[in-house]
C-alpha cells in the first residue's frame, strides 16, 4: 500500500469517525459551535499524528513527490466529489427557502461538505486498489 | 477494447534483475505506479513511456505494444 493510499485511509476514517460524533450531537441538541471547534481540533491532531506515524515507518515513500498516477487519481476523485458537493449544495439552497434555523442550515451545508470529502478519499482508495 | 501491453518485466530482468523500485527512481515515478504499468492496470503518459524506453535503451514500440481487440 502506497503512502498516498494510507493518507487517504487516514482521511476517510478520521473524518467519518469524528464528524459522525459531531453531527450526532449537533442534530440532536441543535446549536453546537463548541462541538465543531472540538471536532476540527481533534481532526487536525488525529490526522497529523497518524500521517507522521506512517511517514516514520516508510520515510522514503513519504518524501517522494506525487507522480502522474497520483495526480490523475486525485483529479478524478476531486471531480467526483465536486459533482456531489455541487448537487447537494443546490438541494440545501432549495430547502433553505423554507426558512430553517440558520445553525441548522449551516450544519446541513457542513454535512454535505464532509460527505463530499469522505467520498473523495473513498474514490482515491478505490482507484489505488484497482491500479488507477 | 484497446489494450496496451508491455515488456517491462522481461526487460527489468534482462538489465541485471532491476527492481521496480530502481526503475521507479530512474524515471521519477513511485514503485506502485511502475507495478500498475507492468500489470497493464495503468497506461503511462507518453513522456513516462519514453523515459521507461530510454532506461532500457530500446525504442518505444519494443517496450509497449498497442492492440485493438475486436
Amino acid at each position: 500500500m502506497s503512502f498516498r493510499e494510507k493518507t487517504a485511509w487516514i482521511s476517510l476514517l478520521s473524518m467519518s469517525g469524528i464528524y459522525a460524533w459531531y453531527f450526532w450531537s449537533a442534530f440532536g441538541s441543535g446549536s453546537h459551535f463548541g462541538g465543531l471547534l472540538v471536532a476540527i481540533v481533534a481532526l487536525v491532531i488525529v490526522q497529523t499524528v497518524l500521517t507522521v506515524a506512517v511517514a516514520v515507518v516508510a520515510p522514503r515513500e513519504a518524501k517522494a513527490p506525487r507522480d502522474e498516477r497520483d495526480r490523475l487519481i486525485d483529479l478524478r476523485a476531486t471531480r467526483f466529489a465536486y459533482a456531489v458537493l455541487a448537487g447537494s449544495v443546490a438541494c440545501a439552497c432549495f430547502f433553505g427557502g423554507f426558512n430553517p434555523p440558520v445553525i441548522f442550515n449551516a450544519n446541513v451545508l457542513l454535512f454535505f461538505l464532509v460527505i463530499a470529502e469522505i467520498l473523495r478519499s473513498g474514490c482515491q482508495i478505490i482507484q489505488y486498489r484497482r491500479g488507477a | 477494447m484497446a489494450t496496451i501491453r508491455n515488456e517491462i518485466r522481461r526487460l527489468r530482468f534482462e538489465h541485471g534483475e532491476m527492481t521496480q523500485q530502481e526503475l521507479a527512481e530512474k524515471i521519477n515515478l513511485t514503485r506502485q505506479t511502475v507495478n500498475a504499468i507492468e500489470l497493464g492496470k495503468y497506461s503511462p503518459s507518453l513522456e513516462a513511456a519514453f523515459r521507461i524506453a530510454a532506461v532500457f535503451g530500446r525504442p518505444l514500440e519494443s517496450v509497449f505494444h498497442y492492440s485493438e481487440d475486436e
